[in-house]
């Protein structure tokens, strides 16, 4: 079954505030005398109502999309959101007989439905393609240009004056890179301007950001002479899309037990995305499956942290390939804890994706640590000297420290990680998370009951 | 470390007026190479410069060193099953987020412990509560055990769990928890009845007001008998030809004996006499023993309640569940309850009021219901108070049946 969505994540698909409350008030066991669900995602009940005959609900969680007899014009009707919500409740049980007739029709009808949408090979004339691509190559050109001398202008002026900057600062060289077809660079400058105000060590933070931009424009410019790979990571950092359907095609497909460590939801602009991490027990390899949808819609929710889908993964193409899709699922199992590693190994293999992707800023980590917080209260910094932390450690910073005595900081952004101290209870775990050259992000706990997210 | 530190203050300064610093990175010739074939613009020199010891910063990044915490104490209680944390996550997300001692206190009871990770949520909550709740204070820490009082030590804000009680004193237990019996025998060891009965005459009003109302609670007192044939005096069944009625006569007014009792006197200011005269047959009904009715009227209280009773049904209502609520009788909190849902409706700010406190007192269970499921669904158009109450008692339903299933490890 599906991964079990949480009660918040239902409620958003209501309409409006009305649907919330009474798709909560008839989310009980006592309106729905019949429900059921039928591996991978079909859910259906019948809703005692006002009217004689019960209200027949059907949903399709992979859509999702819904079906009921009721005669709301709003949607998801109520009906649709309460029976959602028992089965967030898990009080709606797998039933290993067939469903009734009426939500069997409609389920068969979404199947074919959804086969019919399936991407066709669609005719292209070649000669408009090239001409396209031409157009972006020159558009892209014009823009990196522009984007150069506005880096070089930064340094040459001075980055002291960029804590007085506005938003604005950043947003309007991100709007000319869009302009330029180069989402990737524009979304990298946007969020450049929060760090100017991110605490000590922001100016080299955003020289850091400066200067790999840079080395991106320069790469961009010599891509003919890069390794295809590498060309593949330059032009997917600038914006350059691959479709899905050539990522299925051609990309690499590596068939493993993957485990679902981690998810990382994020919200910007009303743009929701989500990233799922994962490992191949075998391979041990680690792919990120993305997925976006905007306000009101939901968020790809086929894998589940803590479980292992058999699996076909497609690579997209790239020099330290990560991001994949899910190309064919042979089947799930819910998984014990992943093998947590050592902070020296996380760090080897980081170093070794950035020798071959220096943009690379996020990686994923599964370590076997501990968390720990300083137990002496760190000295307060006085403001007038500019003081260089005396030891990373002595920061103040959670920190995860591993059984070799090698420790890294939490990330500064995930909080006081109080929920993962207290699975912990000052003994080891294994903890799943994003690392990035300013902290460990952590994302998933695992305690004797399974998998916890943080 | 400090070619790094050189090149983020050139940047700072601007390359107009800083030295581009030269820059060494060990084991790597190329640099020297790339700056020597073109003189470029210091600007770009600069910013390739730093693209160069960012990638070898980064990938040179070593691991910090820290010391370990002190380990927590063993818990031995098993931890509740899946869907009970899952309830008690969104309790502490805002869904009947009152209702969390009553999740506190039946876990604590069972001997179980709540998810760790959902802890200083827990303690968050303890901490925010004013000093006047130190009840869900101690449930917090009761409940939180060796792992809370862990956390507590490594964050300044939970000192409160370090002054908390672990434990009720089991007085403090019998009072809130004992049946009527128990109850008794704590007051009795607080204070006997004779004592509280000598505190009625007692100087202070609040004494008075405090004595007459744990009076009340006591079964058999005698504050309750000289209550009960007060209320015999105004309420009596009619068994007529059409039917079974209530029939009211309220008092006239307070007399000495009704203030000594605890009966607040005479009219409120811009009251009118009838007004005020209900008032007084609610404060009767309410500190009225229950047992007084159904021995009266030789009915159970489930057939007492649907007796028409006309205008006065709201007061009777609302004194029953008054008394009902002070007197802990499970069965007129249901057959109260039932009434609301499936007779008749309530129609007062007041009835309302007192539905919402059956419901979140009464057993969920609702004696021989067996569960709040067995209710009628509410018509659409039915009250919000009514829907309200069956959404609190399925949710006290299920939490506590969720708490009795060990789901934990599956």
């Amino acid at each position: 079954m599906a991964e079990r969505w949480d009660r918040t994540r239902v409620l958003t698909l209501a309409p409006d505030a009305p649907s919330q409350r009474t798709a909560q008030a008839l989310a009980s066991a006592g309106s729905w005398p019949l429900t059921g669900a039928r591996e991978p995602d079909a859910l259906w009940g019948e809703c005692r109502g006002s009217a004689a005959t019960p209200y027949r609900t059907a949903i399709d969680l992979s859509g999702p999309a819904y079906q009921c007899s009721c005669p709301s014009r709003k949607f998801p009707c109520k009906h649709a959101l309460a029976l959602l919500l028992l089965w967030a409740d898990g009080a709606v049980k797998d039933t290993p007989a067939d469903p009734p007739a009426w939500a069997d029709t409609w389920f068969a009808g979404r199947a074919g439905l959804t086969k019919a949408n399936e991407p066709q090979d669609l005719k292209i004339d070649p000669m408009a393609a090239l001409r396209r691509a031409a157009q972006r190559d020159s558009r892209i050109g014009a823009g990196l240009a522009e984007l150069d001398r506005w880096l070089c202008d930064q340094v040459r002026q001075g980055l002291a004056g960029s804590q007085q900057a506005g938003y604005r600062h950043w947003d309007d060289i991100a709007a000319r890179m869009v302009d330029a077809q180069a989402p990737g660079l524009a979304e990298r400058l946007r969020g450049l301007a929060t760090v100017p105000h991110s605490g000590a060590g922001w100016d080299g933070r955003l020289l850091a950001e400066y200067a790999l931009l840079r080395l991106l424009i320069l790469a961009y410019g010599q891509q003919s002479e890069l390794a295809p790979p590498l060309r593949d990571t330059v032009r997917s950092r600038i914006g350059f899309t691959v479709r899905q359907a050539d990522v299925l095609a051609s990309g690499e497909h590596v068939r493993d037990r993957w485990q679902v460590l981690a998810r990382r939801d994020q919200e910007q602009d009303r743009l929701r995305s989500r990233r799922m991490w994962l490992r191949g027990r075998t391979s041990g390899r680690c792919a990120l499956v993305l997925s976006f949808a905007v306000a009101g819609q939901s968020l790809d929710d086929s894998l589940t942290v803590g479980t292992e889908v058999d699996a076909d993964l497609a690579f997209y193409p790239a020099a330290v390939p990560m991001r994949a899709l899910v190309a064919v699922r042979h089947d799930q199992a819910r998984a014990s804890a992943p093998a947590g590693g050592t902070v020296a190994e996380l760090l080897a293999s980081w170093a070794k994706a950035l020798g071959a992707d220096p943009w690379l800023d996020t990686w994923p980590a599964v370590l076997a640590a501990t968390p720990v917080t300083p137990v002496t209260p760190v000295t307060p910094v006085t403001p007038v000297t500019p003081v260089t932390p005396a030891g990373p450690a002595r920061s103040g910073r959670p920190c995860l420290l591993d059984g070799c005595g090698d420790a890294l900081p939490l990330h500064p952004g995930a909080g006081d990680c109080w929920p993962l101290f207290a699975l912990s209870g000052g003994g080891p775990l294994t903890v799943a998370g994003e690392w990035s050259p300013r902290g460990l992000w952590p994302l998933t706990a695992w305690d004797q009951t399974g998998a916890v997210p943080l | 470390m400090s070619t790094w530190q050189d090149l983020v203050t050139a940047s700072l300064i601007g390359t107009e007026r800083a030295v581009v610093p030269a820059v060494r990175i060990p084991g790597c010739p190329g640099l020297a190479d790339a700056a020597g074939s073109a003189p470029a613009d210091p600007a770009e020199e600069l910013l390739g410069r730093a693209a160069l010891l960012t990638a070898a910063r980064r990938a040179g990044r070593v691991p910090d060193h820290a010391e370990p915490l002190p380990a927590a104490g063993p818990d031995p209680r098993p931890a509740v099953g899946q869907a009970a944390g899952r309830r008690l996550a969104r309790m502490l997300g805002g869904e009947h987020l009152g209702l969390l001692d009553e999740w506190l206190t039946a876990a604590v009871a069972r001997g179980l412990r709540p998810p760790a990770q959902l802890l200083p949520a827990l303690l968050d909550l303890g901490r925010r509560t004013k000093p006047a709740d130190a009840e869900l204070r101690r449930l917090v820490v009761a409940a939180g055990g060796s792992r809370a009082r862990w956390l507590a030590d490594l964050n300044p804000d939970w000192a409160f769990v370090a002054e908390t009680p672990r434990q009720a004193s089991p007085r403090d237990e019998a009072w809130r928890l004992g049946d009527a019996g128990q109850r008794r025998g704590y007051l009795a060891a607080l204070a006997d009845e004779p004592l509280l009965e000598a505190a009625l005459d007692d100087r202070a009003d609040d004494v008075r007001r405090w004595a007459a109302s744990w009076l009340a609670t006591l079964p058999g007192s005698a504050l309750g008998q000289r209550m009960a044939g007060r209320a015999l005096r105004c309420l009596r069944i009619e068994r007529g030809i059409r039917g079974t009625r209530l029939v009211v006569s309220p008092p006239a007014g307070s007399d000495a004996g009704m203030r000594r009792d605890g009966i607040a006197p005479g009219p409120a200011a811009g009251r009118s006499q009838l007004a005020d005269r209900a008032r007084l047959m609610l404060e009767v009904v309410a500190r009225t023993p229950l047992r007084t009715w159904t021995d009266a009227f030789a009915m159970e209280p489930a057939t007492i309640v649907t007796v028409r009773s006309g205008d006065w049904a709201p007061v009777l209502y609302t004194g029953w569940t008054r008394a009902a609520i002070a007197q802990r009788d499970q069965a007129w909190m249901t057959a109260l309850i039932v009434e609301a849902v499936t007779g008749r409706p309530p129609g007062s700010p007041a009835e309302n009021e007192a539905l919402s406190q059956l419901a979140r007192r009464a057993d969920p269970a609702l004696g021989a219901l067996g569960s709040p499921d067995a209710l009628a669904e509410p018509e659409p158009g039915s009250p919000p108070a009514i829907r309200d109450a069956i959404r609190v008692l399925r949710f006290r339903y299920d939490m506590s049946k969720e708490l009795d299933v060990d789901d934990s490890s599956g």
